[in-house]
């Protein structure tokens, strides 16, 4: 019996080799003609690009008055500008790996909670999904550039000593961005009597400081979680409910094991976003340099010890979660 | 039941026990329940009230949430109505006092907006199309196909991602300045003894046409990311049995996957038509001349309104904020329209690790 069975088994898997082989290559053909947009794409226009940007950062650029342009090779100069010369470079920087400390954990955590409270069936739940996914549509810095601009005046306006900035100020101000919804001191009387370590109140502080800000990086991390939690099966639950877990072990059991990887993943996503995005203060920094006299060689130079730090942070943060993460074995 | 037998007691019980029946019955009967009884019974107890405890607590935190998003929009609208006077008023905190439409008149005179409007349509328009084809396209393939260095290809997606525009935003500039692939073009026109340095392709809708075409505009890495997550969802059974009736790969594609991947492709769609829509950096780099009016050109005071009154700050921002509004406006109502699909779409992705 088992003979014959290893017989018929070892024809099959013949047939298939030798029938499978050229099937797989036929795929692995269209396989190369599905993705060949982004293959000329990368190799004709991005990696020539990375070079050049890589040769430019060497370089000092001059234009030239028919239309071309040339290069003077300056060695190291661009980056020891960067990190020794310029005074604001370095405290930029800092700034903004501070700043994305600050935020990862708190917009992960949130994206999280939001994303639970979301997938709880509930009356009016479809209404706060479209109004918590507004902000990835609509504000990609046109908003912020805006705010910036109103800050400016306001600046201005402060400096000429006119009576505008302090009326604005008095009636609200058209450009409240939800900063003053809370007040600071109502946070810091509750965790004044609770006897915290003042680290954990600044932090509560800022937090609340910048629940706008918050709130609106983490719609595309909490549509990530949305479609975690969908994809469990609620057959899972359902047995957990029947060996009477409550629901607070339910998410720490079931849930939060089974969201791992998506929390690596927002982790990730969250890293990239805020380092890449248009507000960050680094990105401006540079925009800055870019602009002024001499500067796109520098900021160039500058892009790249920041792209360099960006992927030092990522590895540092894949390292740390990848070893908590729980893979769910998929059957094959 | 022989009733003799018993004594009084157990008779009034079991007179008790009948009567208990019928009521039942008779509650059971009507097919709707008198209201109290069933107030009493299935709200008035300890159960239903921690849930509606909890649904309350939700409630209140998730509308306070919706509200933090919405306040700034809201208040920039009832901005935009405000007369200049209604800046001044110390009673005015958001319905104007003496509403007015002449921010919105002054910015539609002034500023070029319908102009402004056509050009970032056709723009984002054509990116959405291109990049929404061309990724799905790439997550098919990534996603369905085994071919030699498909790992290592696909790092480099993630990596297109990673690098900030920073980084090449003057080789972008420079390449689209004085376009030419891998220098062919010089060295043709060098063989001929010409001098050629390149096409200028600045100020047309070309860099971008090409960046889409090339999935290599903003964020198509995730994009293609998404795509091949919920490519990889979708069932190796359909696709065989569209080759078992005798369709090839590309028929398969066209005729099975498309059509049921439509809700993702509106995902797709309505992320790069909104991120095109506001873009800033794209429009900076590669718009340099004056010519070519694009939405986050707008946003400035216009001409012939007069801002010169006491709260002139706070009139010259509400100014600006209704240019932003009016930047948005087409984009949400594009937005309420397709926010059902969007919302499917990005849940059925089934993004995993």
């Amino acid at each position: 019996m088992t003979k014959t069975k290893n017989i018929t088994n070892s024809v099959d898997t013949a047939k298939r080799s030798s029938k499978g082989k050229s099937l797989a290559r036929t795929k692995a053909r269209s396989g190369w003609v599905f993705i060949s947009p982004f293959l000329i794409g990368f190799f004709l226009i991005y990696l020539p690009m990375i070079v050049e940007s890589l040769q430019f950062s060497f370089h000092k650029i001059k234009i030239m008055g028919g239309g071309g342009y040339q290069l003077i090779p300056v060695g190291w100069e661009n980056y020891e500008y960067a990190l020794f010369k310029d005074t604001q470079f370095v405290k930029t920087l800092a700034g903004s790996i501070g700043q994305l400390i600050f935020n990862v954990p708190a917009i992960v955590v949130f994206s999280l909670f939001v994303a639970v409270l979301l997938n709880q069936k509930m009356r009016g739940r479809a209404i706060f999904r479209a109004v918590f996914f507004i902000p990835v549509i609509v504000s990609t810095g046109i908003i912020e550039w805006i705010d910036l601009q109103d800050k400016m005046a306001e600046n201005a306006g402060e400096m000429n000593g006119g009576a505008g900035a302090g009326i604005s100020a008095s009636t609200g101000g058209a450009e409240e961005t939800g900063n003053g919804l809370i007040s600071m001191m109502d946070v810091r009387n509750l965790f004044g009597n609770m006897a915290v370590g003042t680290e954990l109140v600044d932090y509560v502080v800022d937090i609340v400081n910048e629940v706008y800000n918050i709130v609106n990086k983490s719609g595309v991390q909490m549509l990530i979680f949305l479609s975690g939690l969908q994809s469990i099966s609620p057959a899972i639950y359902e047995s957990c409910q029947m060996d009477g877990a409550t629901g607070w072990e339910t998410f720490w059991k079931i849930t939060f094991p089974m969201i791992s990887p998506m929390i690596l993943v927002n982790a990730v996503y969250t890293v990239i976003d805020s380092f890449t995005s248009q507000d960050n203060q680094m990105m401006s920094f540079i925009k800055t340099i870019y602009e002024g006299p001499d500067g796109t060689v520098r900021a160039t130079a500058m892009a790249w010890i920041y792209f360099l730090v960006v992927i030092l942070v990522l590895l540092v943060v894949a390292a740390i979660m990848g070893g908590y993460v729980f893979y769910q074995r998929r059957d094959t | 039941m022989d009733l003799s037998s018993m004594t009084k007691k157990e008779i009034r019980a079991l007179e008790k026990q009948q009567k208990k029946e019928a009521a039942i019955r008779r509650i059971k009967s009507q097919d709707k329940l008198p209201f109290w009884t069933l107030f009493r019974y299935k709200y008035l107890t300890p159960y239903y009230a921690g849930k509606l405890g909890i649904a309350i607590f939700r409630f209140v935190l998730l509308f306070g949430l919706s509200f933090v998003i919405l306040y700034p929009y809201i208040s920039k609208i009832f901005f935009s109505f405000m007369g200049r006077e209604d800046f001044v008023d110390v009673r005015v905190l958001l319905i104007a006092k003496y509403p007015t439409l002449d921010t919105y008149k002054a910015i539609l005179n002034d500023n070029q907006y319908f102009q402004a409007l056509m050009n970032s349509s056709v723009l984002s328009l054509m990116c959405a199309v291109i990049q929404t084809a061309t990724c799905t396209l790439v997550g098919y393939g990534f996603a369905k196909f085994n071919f030699r260095f498909k790992k290592i290809l696909f790092v480099l997606v993630i990596f297109t991602m990673i690098v900030p525009h920073d980084t090449i935003q003057l080789s972008l500039f420079m390449k689209f300045r004085y376009f030419d692939i891998w220098g062919l073009g010089g060295t043709i026109a060098n063989l001929f003894g010409g001098e050629w340095t390149g096409l200028n392709l600045l100020n047309s809708n070309w860099p971008l046409a090409i960046l889409s075409f090339t999935c290599l505009a903003f964020k198509n890495g995730l994009f293609i990311y998404i795509m091949r997550q919920y490519f990889n969802g979708v069932p190796d059974e359909l696709e065989e049995a569209a080759y078992v009736d005798g369709a090839g790969v590309y028929k398969t594609f066209m005729k099975v996957i498309i059509p049921m991947s439509a809700t993702m492709m509106v995902t797709i769609f309505m992320f790069s038509f909104a991120w095109q829509w506001s873009d800033m950096f794209y429009t900076d780099l590669f718009y340099t001349g004056q010519s070519d009016i694009l939405l986050p050109d707008i946003v400035k005071v216009p001409s012939s309104l007069d801002t010169d009154y006491a709260a002139q700050t706070a009139y010259e921002s509400a100014a600006r904020n209704t240019c932003g509004l009016l930047i948005l406006a087409p984009l949400v109502i594009l937005y309420l329209f397709t926010q059902r699909t969007l919302i499917e779409g990005v849940e059925r992705s089934g993004i995993t690790g």
